[in-house]
């Protein structure tokens, strides 16, 4: 069904261009919403390119305002570091807004052999101080002296946050990036008259970017965790429910980095790390506003299309084995408690990831979803109970995650046993035709909202174009949806929601603290 | 009835030829030439009923969805003491606790079913009650909501387990530092006014189905009510919608004021103790509000102090030059008659005095040399090229316009907007850095473990210590 909508456009301007376009084709299944109601024709404002040098980019032209949301996804995130290095991905999103040897260079022929010895220090500091009580205290101190007054000569060959500078002169809202397990994302939205000014700095920092400040933005990313991770009991044992679920596969480490590591991260790794996964033919582009595809395009093959392709080679990543059997942990601190239980599950595009959609949905989406009926009103026994479908991430495979809080006096226990009675639900009763209808009407609905803004958009084309290979899993998804039917929810609950197969983590609080509020006032 | 707005072209950067431009990527990004941005915002309709009721309709077609914001003037300043959480409770439970017409229960199956959404949020001083539905749902969408608002039902058990849900959230309100840091500041910065109080254990469980039902009595009537309509609709289509819905409705009463809260403070330093790896630092320091001619040249001041991002002087210094934080900047929040600005940074313990130090110095800097022509230069651009932003949905376009009468704002608030800060000079932005960054009457916070830091906190002042039972409760009486 999908195929007969693709269609090739040549580009008109191919032929001043170095590195011509191959393809343009038109996306996205027309009738792919089947409910009238839902229509809505991605077909009409979405145009999917492919450069030479393998860069893919989605175009989505919609027309209310004059402005536009940009997003990059390199399909690379913290599955791909070396254990040794966890935390580098992220270390180097931070690296990527320190400028380029144009963007922020005052004088870089001065510049790049001061910032070669900074980097000779860092590593000799590192290696000295890893060396734990045994170091020599003295050589630090000597060392990290040195390390100052190079970076303040450093410094002054260069204007700091020139990247951030720019877009925010010119207009630019929300710019940001984030590096998750499996990808790492930069995006802005610009007055749409400015895309010229995002593919200058955004090519660039494709192919030149220069670690500035190496040094300080390892402490910056050491005082991220302790307020995101050691300051949150919930993050904590979030950590904790990770590294336990999986046992091999890189989701179980934490995308942050653990502290001790993170203060040894190498910037030699960070440069082969970038090197060899930042390359055109491992990136999405999405451009969703009011744009000229054809002119936009221009502008992305003049600033992207020489960038040479590395070729991205394959990499190892250790396949989780099959769990056989519960997995218990407690995490003890003065919070007050919290239980996340997770399943591992195949990730998409299996069908039944598709299925745990649905039951996503029935479990936890809305007030009359079962378990905010059971939980919170009828046993009122949680204060939050929440489900996820596809965690920590969809490349490999992944978990079907419960979150909940108890409601003093209850207790993690008696959470527990009410979301596995209604496990056993799903198991062994069929769910009524009108609770799944319910079900996919709120998926529905759900993807026009997230449609409803060009960030929005633009993220979600990019982040399937990533992860599925191809970004009309977006609207295909809701036919496959369609299809679900009670016995396949039956099915798929016995297979995967049973406890051999199962991680719960128990946050509790320290016997010998009171709770922080007087309840009987 | 109807009232013209008036229609204004945004021309931003007049450069011309991105054509021609030759196909160099190493061109100098400041020198990129860019077509001028035409841009005429479409302007929502007015309309306001006979019972008083004020309505903003912008059309936006392009998804088959109907989004509709009503705003109140309501909110937690108005509670009467003794039921701090009233405000709140009663508007969640107004969500909840189903209507003349319909239980709670079966409203939240109908709008479920129809994937819609319906949510009331009462804040300090507003209440925004919002409905998202499919276009074909208008019609049973808008009795729910229409419904919610006119005849809520504030049923007994849904108001007690919304009771009980509030009591469990402040149990664990010491679980998040950052939450624990901005309620305690707040309550520290607003005294003994009315917005400083904070709802406690005793407060919420006080709470009664007759005081919901008064306080709805108080506060929802057709004069206190503006409603925003945009999505697949068409303007007769909306104002007929919300007429059969809303036309009958007659009822008035009066808002009461609540006294501005004093803002010429005395300075102090106050001290919150959890055992955590980092600090929490808040300086705060009341600003202009929205009517003071002052509201401009404070709001680009903000900007280059600290909420303008990586660039912006606190961020630059703490976190980019000295990596002693992740989260650092500054916020300015003006309400109409006062404002609020706040400089924050979030550092290990054994770096709380350092960064509190640097904090002072970036405001004392700011007062007493300025800002540089770059800086304002900088800052300027940002705000005048960001402000296309405000336009960039029918949703958004409908309610800036609605909040401007809602705040009885001049109608050309919006469209001399960039003009007032294009003009400002660095003169202006010493002058107000002068008048609002005086040290000694800044409110200084800071959660953490003393134990770590590096210097005792008395080196900036007499400490007060906010006392945990104190500020469990709520009930401190130790504010300046």
């Amino acid at each position: 069904m999908m195929n007969k909508h693709w269609t090739n456009i040549k580009s008109a301007v191919s032929r001043n261009v170095l590195f011509a376009v191959i393809t343009a084709v038109l996306l996205l299944s027309g009738n792919a919403l089947a409910n009238a109601a839902y229509a809505f024709d991605l077909d009409k404002i979405v145009r999917a390119y492919t450069l030479e040098n393998g860069l893919r980019v989605l175009v989505a032209e919609r027309h209310f305002s004059p402005t536009v949301s940009l997003y990059i996804r390199y399909k690379v995130g913290a599955v791909d570091e070396t254990n040794e290095q966890t935390g580098a991905a992220h270390l180097l999103e931070h690296m990527l807004f320190k400028g380029t040897k144009t963007i922020g260079a005052i004088d870089w022929r001065r510049e790049q052999p001061l910032l070669e010895k900074i980097r000779v220090i860092i590593k000799a500091i590192d290696g000295e101080t890893m060396k734990g009580d045994a170091a020599d205290k003295g050589k630090v101190e000597d060392l990290h002296r040195e390390l100052t007054l190079l970076q303040e000569e450093a410094r002054s060959l260069f204007r700091e946050n020139e990247i951030d500078r720019l877009y925010t002169e010119n207009g630019g809202l929300d710019m940001n990036a984030y590096t998750s397990y499996d990808q790492t994302t930069y995006f802005v939205s610009l007055p749409s008259n400015k895309i010229e000014l995002w593919a200058r700095i955004e090519s660039d920092r494709m192919v030149n970017p220069v670690f500035r400040d190496f040094y300080s933005e390892r402490n910056v990313v050491i005082e991220e965790r302790k307020q995101t991770v050691d300051s949150n009991p919930g993050r904590q044992l979030m950590e904790q429910f990770l590294a336990a679920a999986f046992m091999v596969h890189p989701y179980r480490r934490p995308i942050l980095g653990w502290e001790s590591g993170i203060r040894y991260l190498d910037i030699d790794y960070l440069r082969h790390f970038f090197t060899a996964y930042h390359s055109p033919d491992n990136t999405i582009i999405a451009v969703a506003g009011n744009v000229d595809p054809d002119e936009v395009m221009q502008i992305i093959r003049k600033y992207f299309g020489s960038i040479p392709k590395q070729g991205t080679s394959a990499r190892f990543i250790p396949e989780e084995p099959k769990q056989s059997g519960e997995k218990r942990i407690e995490f003890v601190s003065d919070a007050n408690p919290e239980l996340i239980i997770g399943y591992h599950k195949p990730t998409l595009p299996s069908y039944d990831d598709y299925v745990f959609d649905v039951i996503n949905t029935i479990l936890s989406k809305g007030r009359t979803s079962r378990l905010h009926k059971l939980l919170i009103e009828k046993k009122q026994i949680a204060s939050r109970i929440d489900t996820t479908n596809g965690f920590p991430g969809a490349r490999y495979p992944n978990l079907f995650v419960f979150f909940a809080t108890p409601r003093h006096p209850h207790t993690n226990d008696e959470i527990e046993r009410a979301v596995y009675e209604e496990i056993a639900r799903l198991q062994h009763n069929p769910v009524p035709e009108t609770e799944i209808k319910k079900a996919k009407n709120q998926l529905k609905a759900d993807f026009l909202r997230s449609l409803d803004s060009n960030r929005g958009l633009a993220g979600m084309l990019s982040y399937y174009e990533a992860i599925a290979g191809d970004c009309r899993y977006i609207s295909n998804h809701l036919d496959v949806i369609d299809k679900v039917t009670a016995d396949d929810i039956i099915r798929v609950a016995n297979e995967y929601l049973n406890a051999d197969n199962r991680t719960v983590a128990r946050l509790e609080r320290r016997n010998n603290t009171s709770s922080t509020l007087h309840l009987s006032e | 009835m109807k009232r013209s707005i008036p229609v204004f072209t945004m021309v931003i950067i007049c450069f011309f030829t991105m054509m021609g431009c030759r196909p160099s990527v190493t061109i100098d990004p400041d020198t990129i030439a860019y077509r001028p941005l035409d841009f005429s915002p479409q302007q929502p309709e007015r309309v306001e009923l006979p019972n008083g009721i004020i309505i903003y309709i912008l059309e936006d077609h392009e998804l088959p969805l109907l989004n509709v914001t009503a705003v109140a003037r309501t909110g937690s300043m108005y509670d009467p003491v003794g039921k701090e959480g009233l405000a709140e409770l009663a508007g969640i439970v107004m969500r909840t606790g189903g209507t003349a017409a319909m239980t709670g229960d079966a409203i939240d199956a109908e709008l479920d079913f129809m994937a819609g959404n319906v949510s009331v949020k009462i804040e300090k001083d507003t209440a925004t009650i919002s409905l998202s539905v499919l276009k074909g749902d208008s019609e049973p969408g808008m009795k729910i909501f229409s419904d919610i608002l006119m005849h809520p039902a504030f049923e007994e058990k849904k108001l007690q387990e919304k009771k009980d849900l509030k009591i469990e959230m402040l149990r664990r309100i010491y679980d998040n530092p950052r939450n624990m840091a901005f309620r305690e500041f707040s309550h520290i910065m607003y005294g003994d006014n009315p917005r400083g109080r904070l709802s406690t254990v005793s407060s919420v469980g006080a709470i009664t189905r007759d005081d919901c039902v008064m306080f709805h009595n108080q506060f929802f009537f057709p004069r206190n009510i503006m409603i925003s309509i945009t999505g697949d609709t068409t303007t007769e289509d909306a104002i007929a919608l919300i007429n059969r819905h809303f036309a009958a409705w007659r009822l008035s009463g009066d808002i009461p004021r609540v006294p501005l809260p004093n803002v010429n403070l005395k300075g102090s330093v106050n001290f919150l103790f959890k055992d955590l790896p980092q600090s929490i630092i808040i300086m705060g320091l009341f600003a202009p509000g929205k009517y003071d001619p002052d509201h401009y040249a404070f709001e680009v001041l903000d900007f280059i102090v600290g909420s303008g991002g990586f660039r912006s002087r606190i961020f630059g210094t703490i976190r980019n030059r000295l990596g002693l934080a992740y989260s650092a900047g500054s916020f300015y929040s003006p309400r109409n008659e006062f404002g609020v600005f706040g400089a924050y940074a979030m550092t290990k313990a054994e770096t709380t005095a350092q960064v509190l130090s640097v904090l002072r110095s970036i405001l004392d800097d700011a007062k007493d040399v300025g800002v540089t022509d770059e800086e304002l230069f900088w800052a300027k651009r940002s705000i005048i090229n960001n402000f296309v932003f405000s336009f960039s949905s029918a949703e958004k376009i409908s309610m800036q316009q609605l909040l401007l009468e809602y705040h009885d704002l001049p109608q050309d608030f919006l469209t001399s907007y960039r003009y007032r800060i294009d003009s400002l000079t660095t003169s202006d932005l010493l002058r107000v850095a002068q008048t609002y960054f005086t040290v000694d009457e800044t409110t200084v916070f800071v959660l953490g473990n003393e134990e770590k830091f590096d210097m005792p906190l008395s080196t900036f002042g007499m400490v007060t210590e906010v006392r945990r039972d104190d500020a469990e409760v709520g009930n401190s009486n130790e504010n300046p």
